[in-house]
């Protein structure tokens, strides 16, 4: 069996083995479907937030009031299709239908939920109780002032609630209102955006009504909405541009984000398996059967091993529950995006810079890990080569939005931002010349990078050449 | 094609008129030097090991020892030189044939004792149904069967230096070379350990091993290499070694008695022992023209209280110093 074979083997059993891997592995969907799923959690848990508003006009108050009872609508007429979705999506139109045609929310809950009743009695257990964000109450005082006890805790409603905020909406000598949100939570600004809207619509009603227009005509004006269509002069097809022509770009722009990921992921793994080594005393023995190119060659295979293994996981993972979702949502997303890895000048462009890159940077990594006598040591080099790695995400979204932009072009030849850009210009249309030419640069770059990477290693496990031996020689020359 | 010299090693082990090892080179090293930087560490060194032989390669701390086993193994290039191996280069294909425990000794800490040693013997192209037995039976045979499946960092320094050792050997190497592989035992392993050593040569392989305790070279070394100061001072057999060493007396006084004053006049050299009974002992270098009959005439003359008076045999440390001198022995000893 190769000797590059084994030690790939033995660094990929040893990370497989430690509780550290298997934490990660099963860990990092956890914490992410925590991260997507708590705020939606506490927000359902947590009781409607309790609002009063003061206004000089009885009809801003209804204005703001209204505003807020039509986002409570919308977000229970969300809630319910999510539910459909789930449970019974073959009933969506007609319990949707049910819930329009219906006066109030409360209603147009009461509808719907009778609805999935009549029509699958089993599914309605677990209808939802959409509850409203917000509460608006009568304010306890006429001025403003007068709420700051509710609003600062000292004094409780006579429901017992605690007031989260207040809106005194006042007009200045002109008449425009102004809007003040008083609450001790100014962070959560979502009511003052609720009367910001609701004022505006105010404000033109009222500016139609003094040019003698009807004011309804106001809410017809908001719903004036011009549709975008995007073309590409490139489709032959002259249709216009769909998510089919923009799923390339998202999954470039993914593969860049994971190669990033993937090397700044993979380097502490570098660092550590190479000092690992060298404090276990254990090179001199290997060094007998395997060359240092061979070992820095196993190294990489098996910490890209470790990566694999944990993208496949977490691959399969994500893709079964978002194919899952999509498939329940009727939506073809995740294949469009499929499709979209599957054109040839892409996929090898994909190839050649995520294996190249990957092999790049780890090679550096594992030639700088040689170089250090501890983790310590090896951590003040991490903070440079992060910057370093930092540069090339800078250029992303520039070449996202001009591909072809003289600097970015430049870029896209020197071997430090090859890797990313070769991602993230392929969807762009890079002829097949220019792919060939960055590969067959990435490949030399690799070869070269990882004979100087191997004579660095030799010198380090070898002859003991250390950061601070070097240093050393330094200060005496 | 892979010769073998076993059947012809035993062969020559069995007949006590001829030398146990065969005449032929298992290792040849020609005009070897090694500089790191300014600082030069073996300087134009040249020795040959015969095949079957057990060869130590001698001398104190800093002497060039490692750095020589080092360039001999393939770790590292030499300056200047050429070296043979089993009739060979010494690129990776020929150290499949050779066994190495480096001075700095190490073991990956999470592998179990057995995956240890068969993962060294599969580096060196050993099937792995091979290495995992020969790996169970080495530790059987070593009295590790036990702890074969215990994590390295769960064995005793000295067991886990004796796993090292059967790594070392479980490709069932043609050539051994074991770099100061008595450090860190204690006296009841390094027995062990002479024996394993004394066991492979029987078995018709060629042991290397360098050392700066003379005593485990007088014990197992069919030929010796001293190094000081990154050069050769002698290669060749321990006997010849030791001829060149200069006589010895031993005086034992009764008491307190004080021989310097004695011994001083003549220019000896000496080393005071502990003596039997509470006696003083005195193993005097007998040198500057004298010899024993000077000595025990200045002891008759001086009324020395003499309870021993007998020549003694020179150990190979005494011969080293009387090569290298004074100096450069001391700084083995340090």
């Amino acid at each position: 069996m190769s000797p590059i074979f084994l030690v790939a083997r033995r660094d990929y059993m040893a990370y497989a083995g430690s509780w550290g891997f298997w934490l990660s592995l099963l860990t990092a969907p956890l914490i992410i479907a925590v991260l997507l799923f708590a705020p939606i959690f506490l927000a359902r848990a947590e009781p409607p937030r309790v609002l009063a508003i003061v206004a000089e006009r009885a009809s801003d108050v209804a204005a703001v009031e209204a505003a807020f009872a039509r986002n409570a609508l919308r977000d229970a007429r969300g809630e319910i299709r999510g539910y459909l979705a789930a449970a019974a999506p073959d009933l969506e139109a007609p319990v949707i239908e049910a819930f329009d045609a219906a006066p109030d929310r409360q209603a147009a809950i009461a509808a719907a939920r009778a609805v999935v009743a009549e029509r699958a009695p089993n599914a309605v257990r677990a209808f939802p109780s959409p509850s409203p964000r917000y509460q608006i109450v009568a304010a306890p005082a006429p001025q403003i002032q007068a709420l700051t006890p509710y609003l600062d805790g000292t004094r409780t409603l006579a429901s017992g609630a605690s007031l989260y905020g207040a809106l005194n909406i006042r007009r200045d000598e002109a008449g425009a209102p102004v809007i003040e949100y008083w609450s001790t939570a100014l962070n959560h600004d979502e009511p003052t955006n609720v009367a910001h809207r609701a004022m505006r619509l105010e404000m033109q009603r009222e500016a139609l009504a003094a040019q003698g227009l009807p004011p309804s005509e106001a809410e017809r004006l908001q719903g004036f909405d011009p549709q975008i269509v995007q073309f590409d002069p490139r489709t032959t097809t002259g249709e216009s541009v769909t998510l089919r022509e923009r799923a390339p770009f998202y999954a470039a722009l993914a593969l860049a984000f994971i190669l990033w990921s993937v090397v700044f992921s993979v380097a502490n793994m570098l660092l550590n398996g190479v000092i690992e080594e060298k404090s276990n005393k254990i090179l001199d023995t290997l060094l007998t059967s395997v060359s240092p190119l061979q070992m820095l060659i196993g190294k990489l295979l098996g910490v890209a091993a470790v990566s694999v293994t944990l993208f496949l996981f977490w691959g399969a993972l994500g893709g079964t529950l978002l194919t899952m979702a999509a498939d329940r949502a009727g939506d073809s997303i995740l294949g469009q995006i499929a499709a979209a890895f599957l054109e040839p000048r892409l996929l090898v462009a994909f190839v050649v810079g995520f294996v190249a890159g990957y092999i790049m940077y780890g090679a550096i990594f594992l030639a700088l890990g040689s170089l250090c006598e501890s983790l310590q040591e090896a951590q003040t080099l991490l903070g440079p080569v992060a910057l370093v790695l930092a540069m090339p995400m800078m250029l992303i979204t520039p070449a996202l939005d001009n591909p072809n932009a003289p600097i970015i072009e430049t870029a896209s030849w020197i071997p430090l931002f090859t890797p990313f850009l070769l991602l993230v210009r392929a969807p762009s249309g890079l002829s097949w010349i220019e792919i060939a030419g960055m590969g067959a640069m990435m490949i030399a770059t690799v070869v070269l990078l990882l004979w100087l990477a191997s004579l660095v290693f030799k010198a380090g496990v070898v002859d003991q050449v250390s950061l601070s031996s070097l240093r050393g020689r330094k200060a005496k020359g | 094609m892979r010769q073998r010299t076993q059947g012809r090693a035993l062969d020559l082990a069995l007949d006590p008129g001829k030398p146990r090892y065969s005449m032929e080179a298992a290792l040849e090293a020609e005009g070897l030097v090694k500089r790191y930087g300014a600082r030069t560490a073996v300087q134009d060194l040249s020795f040959r090991v015969p095949k079957g032989s057990i060869y130590g390669v001698l001398g104190p701390n800093g002497a060039g020892k490692s750095s020589t086993l080092r360039m001999l193994v393939g770790v590292l290039r030499p300056t200047a030189g050429r070296i043979t191996v089993l009739g060979g280069a010494a690129d990776r294909e020929t150290m499949k044939r050779v066994g190495y425990l480096p001075e700095e000794r190490g073991l990956y800490r999470g592998m179990s004792a057995r995956a240890a040693i068969a993962y060294l013997a599969r580096l060196k192209g050993t099937p792995a149904g091979k290495a995992f037995k020969r790996a169970d039976q080495l530790l059987a045979d070593h009295g590790l069967g036990s702890v074969r499946r215990k994590k390295v960092k769960t064995l005793s320094k000295g067991m886990a230096q004796k796993v090292q050792v059967l790594g070392a050997i479980a490709h069932e190497p043609d050539l051994i070379i074991f770099d100061e592989p008595f450090s860190g035992l204690d006296p009841v392993n390094q027995r062990v350990l002479e024996d394993t050593i004394r066991a492979e040569a029987a078995a018709g392989r060629t042991v290397v091993f360098s050392t700066h305790v003379m005593e485990h070279a007088e014990r197992l070394c069919d030929r010796i290499l001293l190094i000081a100061q990154g050069r050769a001072a002698f290669e060749g057999t321990v006997r010849d070694a030791l001829a060149l060493a200069p006589a010895i007396a031993v005086v034992e006084t009764d008491g307190e008695y004080d021989m310097a004053p004695v011994l001083q006049p003549l220019g000896f050299k000496w080393v005071e022992e502990l003596g039997e009974h509470g006696n003083r002992r005195w193993r005097v270098t007998l040198e500057n023209g004298h010899g024993s009959r000077q000595l025990l005439q200045a002891c008759v003359e001086a009324g020395a209280p003499l309870s021993l008076f007998e020549p003694a045999r020179a150990s190979l440390h005494e011969a080293f110093v009387a090569l290298v001198g004074d100096k450069v022995a001391v700084s083995a000893a340090e």
